[in-house]
Order: structure tokens, then C-alpha cells, then sequence
């Protein structure tokens, strides 16, 4: 199986220790991912607000290019262009006239192209969980989280055909694999605010208090997110949610593959601990109770 | 056309405007439905009312944030969303100021940063955002903690762009065709 992977322009800037633990984690799992070449950015909701059709042809791009790699799947680890890869992949597939449109615009066939997939759909697969309960080396059995999906890991089911679109799983069976208590809440699948950081940042503060209330109401020591919006929202805003809330908050944010890295054993320094805004080695540290595994 | 073929149109036939029965369940469980003018069902029913300039002057179709709530639950399988998306699109064919002036400056500048280099480098899509919307100054001291963290890159000399820049003139020579 080959696998393509697309970083998208999160996981080169703000969401850089996203793409270093996912690499770290796919080593440490012996997953070998190939970077797309030449990738662009997936246009988010900025293309297809300017034009429908540069709203498909640009997610598309990245995916008839994968088509032309010969990948068996393509690996985005950033919800936000998985939802628009999908969504565009789903139109075209469905309608040939406008397949023909965008196969023109891009120079480049679209038949047949690649399943586009997050980690988390590869990892939480029951092929991985052996390889992950044993790739195991800290004990994180003190560790209380709750898992935050956000908008687009399943929703909207008919076009993301993954997990439970109100109550998905998959990211609380990876953890549970590597021994973190994970605790159940209602913020689930409740919106950030994603890009609305950058240009209405009052809103963004209103609905990640509204997160944070239900994860500490639930009992979380972290929040653990799968998105790097998600992360940027959640992790940068802390400061402003408190004096909103009138509390203090200084609740680590982590990422999946930050989580399931640390359990394995990498150093936090590979995995980017040290670029949160909110840092969560403390944490890590006294919940960890270094029980190195034996090594053979 | 009427103001709902176009909407249908434009949103691939997603929204399916005529089906909304009004059950509200989209204004619900919308996050931003606190902050919105018209609330999504409102936003369907004034669609299928023919009330355009409410629609393309409304704040809620800018404050939209494509989160899909309103389209997964809709019992009707109607797409709320994709007609918002369709409503941002008119509204700026029309020459109509989007009216969360922030939200419309964004995505220019988004699409705009793109042409340089294919992908963008999202603190010069952030950092200009916040000038050309007065917030430049407050949202400072939080870049600085980025940057110190290593989670700001030095913008990349504009050399990538080709590839996107060819596909943009092709959507735009295509949709002059039309």
C-alpha cells in the first residue's frame, strides 16, 4: 500500500509540531508516507467563495495529482482539506459534465482518483491496534482526556463516510490503545471557529470557553485534538477565554499523534511539546509514571 | 433565474431549498446562530421568498463557518451551508460589500497570497487580515509567543506560484466562456 501524504499550509506554519509528531508517529509505526509533490493549498473556503468551480478545481489539483503518483491513498492530516478534498472528489464523481469542466481547468484526469483519508481512519483501523498496544514504552494510565473532533473529521456523514458523524470513536480507541483514560463529554464535534481567529477573534474566545467548560465539567487534565485549527484555536486563546470565564484556564491542548508518540516512548522535544503556547511537559511528566517497558 | 434556481445552481443542486419544512433544527445547532441577523432557517425561507437583497446583505451569510452542522442534521437533506456558500458567491458578482467587512478581506486576501506561491504562508495572510482590519496592533503580543515557539516561518520567496496561477487563468477564461 502506498500512501501519499499532504501536509497543507497549517503544517508548515502555526501547526508545525502537527506534522513533526505524525511523521515521528508514522516512523515509529514503520508507515512509509511519500509527500505529494508540488501540492497547492486546498482554497479552504476562500476559493469556492470567490468561484465555484476554482472551489473544486483547486482541492482537486492536489488529488489528480495523487491519481497521477499512483498512491493507494492519500493521507491529510488537516480536517479542513480533507473536508474539501472529499467534497470536491464527491461532486465530480457524481456529475461526468462537471468532472469534464474541472478535468479541463486542471489538465490533468480526475477518474478513479485515490480514497483521500485522515490518520486517524489508517491508525484506528483494527489492522493497527496490535502494532500499537505493543509499540507501548510509558505508562499514561493517570492521564484523563477527552478527544476533540471538531467540524469535519466525519461530519457531513455523506460526504466523509467516516466514524460517527455526532459521537465519533476513533480518536478515544487510539488513545485507549496506549492506556490514557478517556473520558466522555459533550463538545465532541462542537466548532472552534477555525479561521475566524485571524479575523473575529471574539468568537472564536466564545466558543472554545464554551469547550473548555464542558472538559474541565467531564474532569480532563488535556484536550487532544486531530486538526490544526482546532489546536491554534484551542492552545492560543487561553489567556482571553479565562478573563471571559473568570477562572484561571491552563489547560494543555495536544495533538493525537503527540499523545500516541509520548506513550511510545519519543522525547517531547521531537514531537514539538515545546512549541505549545500552553505547555504540556508538566503534565506529561508527573502523569507519567516512567515505567519503562523492557526492551526486548 | 429566479434568486433560488441561482442558488441551487451554484451550490451543484446541494441546497434543495424548496424541501426546508422549517424545523429550525439548522438555526439550533449552528454556533454562530447568537450573532446572526437571519438565522439558517431564516436564511432558507427567505431564499425561497425571493428576498435577495436581505439574503446578499445579511451578516449571517458571511458569518457562515462552513462547520456543516445545519447540512448533517437536516432531516430534509437540505444543505444550509451550501447555500450560504452560494449566497457569498452572488453577493460578490453583484458588487454587494460583504457586510462582516473582515470576513470578505480574508478570503481575498487568501486567494490572493495562493497566486504567489500555490500554498500560503498564513502568518502574511493573517498579519495583513489584521492591517487591513485594524487588529494588527492587539493580535502582536500573541504572534511574538509564535514566533519565539518556531511556529512562524519567514514568508518563502514567491517562486512556487506557477502552477496555481496557470489553474486560476484557466477557471477565469472558463467562467468568461459562460
Amino acid at each position: 500500500m502506498r500512501y501519499g501524504y499532504y501536509p497543507g499550509c497549517s503544517l508548515e506554519g502555526i501547526s508545525v509540531e502537527y506534522d513533526e509528531s505524525m511523521r515521528r508517529l508514522f516512523e515509529r509505526l514503520e508507515v512509509t508516507i511519500e509527500d505529494l509533490p508540488d501540492w497547492i493549498c486546498c482554497g479552504t473556503l476562500a476559493a469556492p467563495s470567490l468561484s465555484p468551480l476554482l472551489g473544486l478545481a483547486t482541492p482537486l489539483w492536489n488529488v489528480a495529482r495523487a491519481k497521477r503518483e499512483g498512491y493507494d491513498r492519500l493521507i491529510a492530516p488537516c480536517s479542513a482539506c480533507l473536508y474539501h478534498f472529499k467534497h470536491a472528489a464527491k461532486r465530480v464523481a457524481e456529475n461526468a459534465a462537471l468532472r469534464a469542466e474541472v478535468e479541463a481547468v486542471l489538465e490533468m484526469p480526475l477518474a478513479a482518483p485515490p480514497p483521500i483519508i485522515h490518520p486517524l481512519e489508517l491508525l484506528a483501523a483494527d489492522a493497527f491496534e496490535p502494532r500499537i498496544r505493543g509499540s507501548v514504552q510509558r505508562d499514561l494510565s493517570d492521564l484523563k482526556v477527552v478527544c476533540y473532533y471538531g467540524c469535519h473529521i466525519s461530519r457531513p456523514a455523506a460526504v466523509m463516510q467516516f466514524d460517527d458523524p455526532e459521537n465519533p470513536q476513533s480518536m478515544d480507541r487510539l488513545l485507549s490503545w496506549v492506556g490514557v483514560q478517556v473520558l466522555d463529554w459533550p463538545g465532541k464535534v462542537d466548532c472552534c471557529g477555525a479561521h475566524f481567529s485571524m479575523i473575529k477573534p471574539g468568537i472564536v474566545v466564545d466558543l472554545c470557553a464554551r469547550l473548555f467548560e464542558a472538559a474541565l465539567e467531564a474532569g480532563a487534565d488535556a484536550i487532544v485534538v486531530a486538526c490544526p485549527m482546532c489546536h491554534a484555536n484551542l492552545d492560543t486563546r487561553q489567556d482571553e477565554i479565562a478573563a471571559k470565564l473568570s477562572w484561571p484556564l491552563r489547560m494543555p491542548v495536544l495533538y493525537f499523534s503527540q499523545v500516541l508518540g509520548y506513550a511510545m516512548g519519543l522525547p517531547a522535544e521531537r514531537l514539538g511539546f515545546q512549541r505549545h503556547i500552553v505547555d504540556p511537559v508538566p503534565l506529561m511528566v508527573a502523569k507519567c509514571q516512567q515505567r519503562m517497558k523492557d526492551e526486548g | 433565474m429566479a434568486f433560488r434556481h441561482e442558488i441551487e445552481a451554484l451550490s451543484g443542486h446541494a441546497a434543495r431549498v424548496n424541501l426546508c419544512f422549517q424545523c429550525s433544527k439548522c438555526s439550533a445547532g449552528c454556533p454562530l446562530a447568537d450573532k446572526m441577523d437571519l438565522q439558517p432557517a431564516q436564511v432558507m425561507h427567505s431564499i425561497r421568498l425571493g428576498r435577495e437583497e436581505a439574503v446578499l446583505n445579511s451578516r449571517a451569510i458571511w458569518l457562515c463557518l462552513g462547520c456543516e452542522t445545519c447540512s448533517a442534521r437536516c432531516p430534509q437533506q437540505v444543505e444550509p451551508a451550501a447555500a450560504m456558500n452560494a449566497a457569498r458567491i452572488i453577493a460578490l458578482r453583484r458588487g454587494i460589500k460583504p457586510s462582516v467587512k473582515e470576513i470578505g478581506v480574508y478570503y481575498r486576501g487568501f486567494v490572493d497570497n495562493m497566486r504567489l506561491n500555490g500554498k500560503i504562508h498564513d502568518a502574511s495572510v493573517a498579519g495583513i487580515t489584521q492591517l487591513l482590519t485594524g487588529q494588527l496592533i492587539e493580535s502582536l503580543p500573541l504572534a511574538w509567543k509564535l514566533v519565539v515557539r518556531g511556529r512562524v516561518k519567514p514568508p518563502p520567496l514567491p517562486l512556487g506560484g506557477g502552477r496555481f496561477r496557470r489553474l486560476y487563468n484557466n477557471v477565469l477564461a472558463k467562467e468568461k466562456g459562460h
